[in-house]
C-alpha cells in the first residue's frame, strides 16, 4: 500500500483576477522508504502541492481532490485537529525560505526544542536537559558545528544557510514517516548540499522515512531520488522511476529539459544561444487550456487543447496525446474531457 | 547598548532644555508682573524683593534671567501657590501619586481586557463576532470622555447609587499616607478599619478609571487584532503549525509576542491624548490628581501652579515616552537588529 496515494487534486486559487487553478488534477504516489523526486520550474505548484500534502492551506485556497490517502486514511476527511497531529510527527516540511520561516522574537534552539518530542521515560525535572542535548546533536548532524552559538541566536541573526540547517533539523528531529523538502539546499554551498542530501539518504535507508524531495534542478534529483515526478505549469507531465525516465522520456516536456541540461565539455559555440523550449512559462492569470505545456510543445498538435489523462505503462506514468511511445496509451481515444 | 541608552538619556535632557525655553518665554508673557509670575508672592515686602531680582536676574539679559530661571527651577524651587501659598513643589508631590494611581489601573484595565479581546477578535471565524468587537470598539473610540463620565456618574453614582462619584476615598477614613497611592496605604495601614477603607478606595476607583481606560482599551484591541491577523498569515506561524503544535501555543508562543511589538509602539504614541483625558476625567470625578489641580490653578490665574504642573506632566510625558522606546528595544530583539545596522 502507498504510503501517500493521491489523485487528481486540484487547487484553486482566489485571486483579483478571478479564480486560478494553480495545480489541476495532479496525481502523486509515495510508497513507504522511497524518495521522490519532483521536479519543476519555480511557480509550477511544487509549493502548493507541498502544503496541501501537509494541510497547511492559505485562506484564499479550495482543494479538491478525487482522493488523499495517507497511510489507508483519507486526509480530506480529517478534522484539522487530526491533521495537525500528523503534522511534524508523522509529516514533517523543510520550507523553501529558512529565515522567514522561523519567528523572528525566539532564539532558534527554542524552537528546535519546541518541535521535538519530550522523551517520557526520564523524570519530568530531567527533560528540559535531555532535549537540549538531542536538539544539539540534531544541529550537529545536519553541519552545524557551534551548536550553542546557534541555539541561542536569532533567526535574523544566521545566515540563510544556517536558518536552513536549522528548519532541517527541525523537520528531521522527529523522524517523520513522510518528510517533504521543498528545495532544501537552494542556498547552501556545493560540500554542505551533499552533506544534507547524504543525511537525507541516511534517513531513508536507516529509518524508513520517504522524502519527497522538491527541486528545480534535474540533475541533483536524478542522482538521490528513486522516483521522479516531473510537473508544470500545476500539471503532472510525467511520473516513474528515474532510470527509466532519464533513459527514455516519454513526454516532450521531460525530453525538452534532459535536452537541455546544458553540457559543460566546451563543444558549445562561445555566446551561442542555449538550448530552451521557445517561449516561457505562463503567468497564473494566462494558463492555456487543455495541456498547458501546448503553446511551448514541439509535439503539439489541435487535440491538446484537452487536458490528457495521466496514463499508467507498467509502471510509468506520463500525461500526453503524443508521447514519446510507441504503443499509444488505452485511454486516450477516450478522452474528451 | 548603552551607546543606545546614552542616546535616549541625550534626547530626554534635550527636550526638557527645550520645554524650559518654552515655559519660561510664557511666563514672561502673562499678564502680572515678572516676579509674581515667577515666585507667586503677591505684595513682596523690600527685601523679598531684592532676593527676587538676585534669585532670577531680573535686572541682568534674557539669557542671565534664563540660566538663573534654570537653575532655580531644577533646585526644586517652584514658587509657592498664590491661592494657598504652600510651595507648589509640596503641593505637586501630594497630588502627582493619585494621578499616576488613577493612570495604572486604567493602564492595566486596557491592557489585561484589550490584549485578550484582540486576540479573540482576530481568531474568530465568525462574521458577526468579528464584527460586534469592531463596532464595540470603535464606538469607544469615538466616545467624548467627558460624556462617559458624567454618563456613568449619572447611572452608576446617582440613579442606581452603586458607586461613589468623587474622591479618592471616603472622608471617614483617616489614613496616613506612606506611598501616596491610596489602595496601596489602605493595605500598609494598621488601623483597624483598613480592609473596608481598601474596599472604599476600590469603589472609589471604579468609575473614573473605567471612563480613562476606555480610549486606550479600544486602541489595544484594534492593533492587537490588525497585528495578529497579518502575522498569522507569516511563513514562520506556517511553520510553526506544520511542526504540528496545537493553535492555543502557535497564538500565544508565536503570534502574540510579534503582535505585542507595535501595540507597544502604539501606547507610546497615545501618552499625550491619555494625559489630557486623565485631566479631564480627574475634573469630572473630582479625583485628587495634578490634572485636577492644574485645572484649578488654571481657574484661579494661579501662575505658579500652571508652571508647576505643566512642567511635571510633560516632564513626565517625556521620560515615559522614552521608556516606552526603550523598553519597545529591549523586548524585541528585530529593533535590535536594525540597532546594529545603524550603529
Amino acid at each position: 500500500m502507498p504510503l501517500l496515494d493521491i489523485r487528481n487534486l486540484t487547487i484553486e486559487l482566489d485571486t483579483p483576477h478571478g479564480r486560478v487553478k494553480a495545480l489541476e488534477r495532479v496525481s502523486l504516489t509515495i510508497n513507504p522508504a522511497e524518495i521522490h523526486g519532483l521536479v519543476g520550474e519555480s511557480g509550477s505548484g511544487r509549493s502548493l502541492l507541498a502544503r496541501a500534502i501537509l494541510g497547511i492551506p492559505g485562506h484564499n485556497w479550495r482543494i479538491q481532490a478525487d482522493r488523499m490517502m495517507w497511510d489507508g486514511h483519507n486526509l480530506l476527511e480529517m478534522s484539522p485537529k487530526q491533521r495537525r497531529n500528523l503534522m511534524g510527527s508523522e509529516i514533517a516540511m523543510i520550507f523553501q525560505d529558512p529565515s522567514s520561516s522561523l519567528d523572528p522574537v525566539i532564539v532558534v534552539g527554542d524552537q528546535l526544542i519546541e518541535a521535538m518530542p519530550e522523551n517520557k521515560k526520564l523524570h519530568f525535572w530531567q527533560r528540559a536537559k535531555d532535549q537540549k542535548r538531542t536538539a544539539e546533536k540534531w544541529l550537529h548532524k545536519v553541519g552545524i558545528k557551534d551548536t550553542q552559538k546557534v541555539m541561542s541566536s536569532y533567526a535574523w541573526e544566521l545566515s540563510e544557510g544556517e536558518c536552513q540547517k536549522v528548519m532541517i533539523a527541525i523537520a528531521v528531529a522527529n523522524q517523520p514517516r513522510l518528510l517533504i523538502a521543498d528545495e532544501p539546499t537552494n542556498s547552501m554551498e556545493a560540500k554542505t548540499q551533499a552533506q544534507i542530501f547524504r543525511l537525507l539518504t541516511k534517513l531513508n535507508q536507516l529509518h524508513n522515512v520517504s522524502i519527497l524531495l522538491i527541486s528545480h534542478e534535474l540533475e541533483t534529483l536524478s542522482i538521490w531520488c528513486d522516483q521522479l515526478s516531473v510537473m508544470y505549469c500545476g500539471q503532472i507531465m510525467e511520473s516513474g522511476p528515474t532510470s527509466e525516465i532519464i533513459n527514455q522520456p516519454f513526454h516532450p516536456y521531460t525530453k525538452a529539459l534532459l535536452n537541455n541540461i546544458p553540457d559543460y565539455s566546451g563543444l558549445v559555440q562561445h555566446k551561442s544561444m542555449m538550448k530552451t523550449l521557445p517561449g516561457s512559462a505562463p503567468a497564473l492569470q494566462h494558463l492555456p487550456i487543455g495541456c498547458r505545456l501546448g503553446p511551448r510543445c514541439p509535439e503539439a498538435q489541435k487535440k491538446c487543447v484537452n487536458q490528457p489523462k495521466l496514463c499508467h505503462k507498467k509502471n510509468r506514468y506520463f500525461a500526453c496525446h503524443f508521447p514519446y511511445h510507441e504503443e499509444p496509451c488505452n485511454d486516450d481515444a477516450t478522452t474528451t474531457s | 547598548m548603552a551607546r543606545y541608552l546614552l542616546r535616549r538619556l541625550n534626547l530626554f535632557l534635550a527636550t526638557s532644555f527645550v520645554l524650559f525655553i518654552v515655559l519660561f518665554i510664557v511666563t514672561s508673557h502673562f499678564p502680572v508682573e515678572k516676579s509674581f509670575a515667577l515666585t507667586g508672592l503677591h505684595s513682596p515686602n523690600a527685601q523679598q524683593i531684592e532676593q527676587i531680582e538676585k534669585n532670577y536676574s531680573l535686572n541682568d539679559g534674557q539669557f542671565s534671567q534664563f540660566f538663573s530661571y534654570l537653575q532655580q527651577r531644577l533646585s526644586g524651587d517652584l514658587g509657592i501657590s498664590a491661592t494657598s501659598q504652600r510651595p507648589v513643589i509640596e503641593e505637586l508631590a501630594s497630588v502627582l501619586p493619585a494621578s499616576f494611581e488613577l493612570a495604572a489601573v486604567s493602564a492595566m484595565l486596557a491592557l489585561t481586557l484589550g490584549i485578550p479581546l484582540g486576540v479573540l477578535a482576530s481568531l474568530s471565524r465568525h462574521k458577526i463576532t468579528q464584527h460586534t468587537i469592531m463596532a464595540i470598539t470603535l464606538t469607544g473610540y469615538s466616545i467624548p470622555v467627558f460624556w462617559l463620565g458624567l454618563t456613568l456618574s449619572l447611572w452608576f453614582g446617582v440613579q442606581l447609587g452603586w458607586l461613589p462619584i468623587s474622591g479618592q476615598l471616603n472622608l471617614l477614613y483617616e489614613i496616613e499616607p506612606v506611598t501616596g497611592f491610596v489602595l496601596i496605604d489602605t493595605l500598609l495601614s494598621d488601623s483597624p478599619y483598613s480592609t473596608s477603607a481598601f474596599i472604599d478606595a476600590l469603589l472609589h476607583i471604579i468609575l473614573p478609571a473605567i471612563t480613562l481606560a476606555v480610549l486606550p482599551f479600544t486602541v489595544v484591541v484594534r492593533i492587537t487584532r490588525a497585528a495578529i491577523i497579518t502575522i498569522m498569515d507569516q511563513t514562520y506561524i506556517k511553520a510553526a503549525e506544520a511542526r504540528g503544535l496545537h493553535t492555543s501555543r502557535v497564538v500565544l508562543r508565536h503570534a502574540l509576542p510579534n503582535a505585542l511589538i507595535p501595540v507597544l509602539k502604539n501606547l507610546g504614541l497615545m501618552l499625550g491624548p491619555f494625559a489630557s483625558y486623565a485631566m479631564v476625567v480627574e475634573v469630572i470625578f473630582a479625583w485628587p490628581g495634578v490634572g485636577a489641580w492644574l485645572v484649578s490653578g488654571i481657574y484661579q490665574r494661579d501662575y505658579t501652579v500652571i508652571q508647576g504642573g505643566v512642567l511635571a506632566v510633560a516632564l513626565i510625558i517625556i521620560f515615559i515616552s522614552i521608556m516606552i522606546e526603550v523598553l519597545y528595544t529591549a523586548i524585541n530583539p528585530l529593533s535590535r537588529k536594525e540597532l546594529y545596522a545603524s550603529n
